[in-house]
């Protein structure tokens, strides 16, 4: 039997990998997926005083720092018993809206996208970001580079720095924003739209109008039954910041709606030997596997994954485009039938990114955000607090408890691509599966098509640090099944 | 208002020889603070990002870890960013490697500097959270320092040849 193992060999850290068992006969007997994880980091975190920690916890991650500060800032409010103002609220909102715009912009069009643009079969060489421009020219590329400009500009007004936000406080937020840079939000704000809308034509035209792309898409071997978890405010619309967590099964009813400070109520981890990154299922239903179904507590916590345990779009142009997502995948708008085709998770990302351009848009203008009620000074340390945000890549939640002077005696924290650490799995074994059959000739284009199972995902490894040259690639590893030897080192980085 | 000259640090301050980048900029803050002849900007971040700090410059230096492997840690490399090799396969948001961003930039036109050398620390440990680096990296920072003053040096008296030919 043999194996293929997919990794990145050029950097220790932050690297994953595939490892693919293949028997004599050529056909897959089994296959694993392994992510490092920054390991330590709640335990870095103690001794701390909590109010540092929104800013300490940006250095886990270089492409979701804003996520970690809003689920730290969280959490510390709990800490600290208090309720941010309203103004407050909003420009935490706002700043929130304005990275998502970013970050899905750069996952559709750098990542997902080649895979789409440029085809599944296209050499390495000609499938990246720089294949896209080619494929779909530079005047689009410069759209796409100015849209996360935008994004950029509004973290720098309200965040406080263009690489980091720092302004989330105990309570509330530390910089004020002012009439003109209000203005400055405002157009920022509508031409995020326009690039939306600019979007959804590029999906239409690139990926829907091509019936391979589509096809592959809808194709069983990307498809998996699991519960779907996301944040939905008080009318069950998608929120990326604030709300209850809500599960719906496989069928699309509803499983659990809870407040974040209940999460151990309803979500345990599983440990599997070969992993250092937990499985985390759902406690009510059990871990039953790496299995589908009603009756397996694996769930997802993705842009799929939040369309679907939603009612919808709060607002109007993602509204519209959400109807007609479940609509064309479904036959049924309302949404209360989930889609379940993990390559789906890229039309997904670009309903959420309409309705961050818009959410954004529609904060700036509310005249509250100029507001220099910006902090509810805390009065008392409750000791413990639990902050849920929804990160680009899946919910995220940190969770402190401190000492009664508000120093962090523990920390835990689920990280958005952890929830989705038993899905990812599931995903690439079934395209592998699917894909490696007796005979069949492992090709640069097979690895690519079980890379996109897991790439659909957008996850995010271990990746606190930045050194040269700044790539964490992936690296297909093939094994002989039944001696464990390397046979083939099918994707080294090139 | 920007200055010509960047020197760009990156890093992170809580991973051990992570925190060379951050050294750098602190240190050149504290030494110099803005009587520099250059912007520092300490980043912890990659890719993408890059291109928005780099943007409007004649001249970065980029202040990084490295791990190549094939010298002692605390070795000090330099070398112009172009000699990096974009990457080409992409798996996450953190596959856009630095030359892939840089090559991007170019190709859509947005106007980066001129000049982009690298001066990267050979590390020894980029896995364990402490804000402490390594004996020899942290013994690699003056020099590196020097390095940095006589790169901005060096560029200053370009950037002066260069005005005087307008």
């Amino acid at each position: 039997m043999k194996s293929v193992v997919i990794d990145p060999i050029t950097r220790l850290e932050g690297h994953g990998k595939i490892h693919l068992f293949v028997n004599d006969d050529g056909s897959l007997a089994n296959c694993y997926f392994q992510v490092p994880e920054l390991r330590g980091f709640e335990q870095f975190c103690v001794g701390r005083p909590a109010e540092e920690l929104p800013r300490i916890t940006t250095r886990i991650c270089g492409v979701c720092p804003d996520a970690h500060h809003m689920a730290s800032a969280k959490a510390v409010d709990a800490v600290f018993g208090v309720t941010p103002t309203s103004a407050s609220l909003k420009l935490r909102n706002l700043v929130y809206n304005a990275f998502y715009g970013g970050d899905h912009t750069t996952h559709f069009y750098a990542l997902g996208g080649p895979d789409f643009v440029c085809g599944p079969d296209a050499p390495p060489a000609e499938r990246n970001v720089l294949g896209v421009i080619a494929k779909v020219g530079v005047e689009v590329g410069k759209l796409v580079i100015a849209q996360r400009a935008r994004g950029q500009r509004a973290i720098e007004i309200i965040g406080g720095k263009k690489v980091h936000p720092v302004t989330a406080v105990p309570g509330g937020m530390s910089k004020r924003v002012t009439k003109e840079e209000q203005a400055e939000l405002i157009k920022i704000g509508e031409e995020m739209v326009e690039f939306a809308k600019f979007t959804i034509q590029v999906l239409n035209d690139i990926v829907l109008a091509n019936k391979g792309y589509v096809d592959l898409i809808l194709s069983d071997m990307f498809t998996h039954n699991t519960y779907s978890m996301g944040l939905v405010d008080a009318n069950n619309k998608v929120n990326f910041y604030d709300g209850k967590v809500r599960v719906v099964d496989p069928n699309g009813k509803e499983h659990c709606k809870y407040e974040p400070k209940d999460y151990l109520a309803y979500v345990a981890e599983h440990v599997e030997p070969y992993s250092y990154l937990k499985y985390p299922f759902l406690k009510k239903v059990g871990w039953k596997g790496f299995v589908d179904g009603v009756e397996s507590g694996v769930y997802k916590a993705t842009p799929l994954s939040r369309l679907n345990a939603s009612d919808g779009m709060a607002t109007p142009l993602a509204q519209a485009e959400y109807e007609r997502f479940y609509e064309t995948l479904t036959g049924d708008k309302s949404g209360r039938k989930p889609v379940h085709q993990t390559l789906a998770t890229h039309w997904a990302r670009i309903v959420e990114l309409m309705y961050a351009c818009e959410a954004t848009l529609a904060m700036a203008k509310d005249d509250e955000i100029t507001s220099d009620k910006l902090v509810n000074k805390p009065e008392r340390i409750v000791g413990e607090g639990i902050g849920i945000v929804e990160a680009p890549r899946g919910t995220l939640t940190h969770h402190y408890k401190t000492d009664d002077k508000g120093i962090i005696t523990e920390a835990n924290l689920i990280v958005g691509t952890t929830n989705n650490n038993a899905p990812i799995t599931m995903s690439i074994q079934k395209a592998a599966a699917g894909l490696i059959k007796k005979g069949t000739k492992i090709t640069d284009g097979i690895l690519n098509r079980i890379e996109m199972a897991f790439r659909a995902y957008d996850p995010c490894f271990g990746c606190a640090t930045h050194s040269l040259p700044g790539e964490m690639p992936l690296e297909v590893i093939v094994h002989d099944a039944e001696t464990g030897e390397v046979v083939q080192n099918a994707r080294q980085n090139c | 208002m920007l200055k010509p000259l960047l020197v760009l640090c990156l890093g992170n301050e809580i991973i051990s020889d992570d925190r060379f980048g951050p050294e750098v900029a602190r240190r050149l803050q504290e030494e110099s603070g803005e009587g520099l002849g250059a912007d520092v900007i300490f980043a912890p971040l990659a890719g993408f990002r890059l291109l928005d700090l780099l943007a409007g410059r004649r001249a970065a230096l980029i202040v990084d870890t490295i791990r190549t492997g094939h010298a002692a840690p605390g070795t000090l490399h330099e070398f112009p960013a172009g000699v990096l090799t974009p990457s080409k396969n992409l798996t996450t948001s953190h596959q856009i490697s630095l030359p892939t961003a840089l090559e991007l930039g170019r190709q859509l036109g947005v106007e980066l500097p001129e000049v982009i050398d690298v001066l990267a620390v050979e590390a020894h440990d980029l896995e364990t959270l402490r804000e402490e680096m390594t004996a020899p990296v942290q013994e690699a920072m003056d020099k590196a320092l020097q390095f940095v003053y006589q790169w901005i040096e060096r560029n200053s008296s370009k950037e002066s040849d260069h005005a005087d030919s307008n």
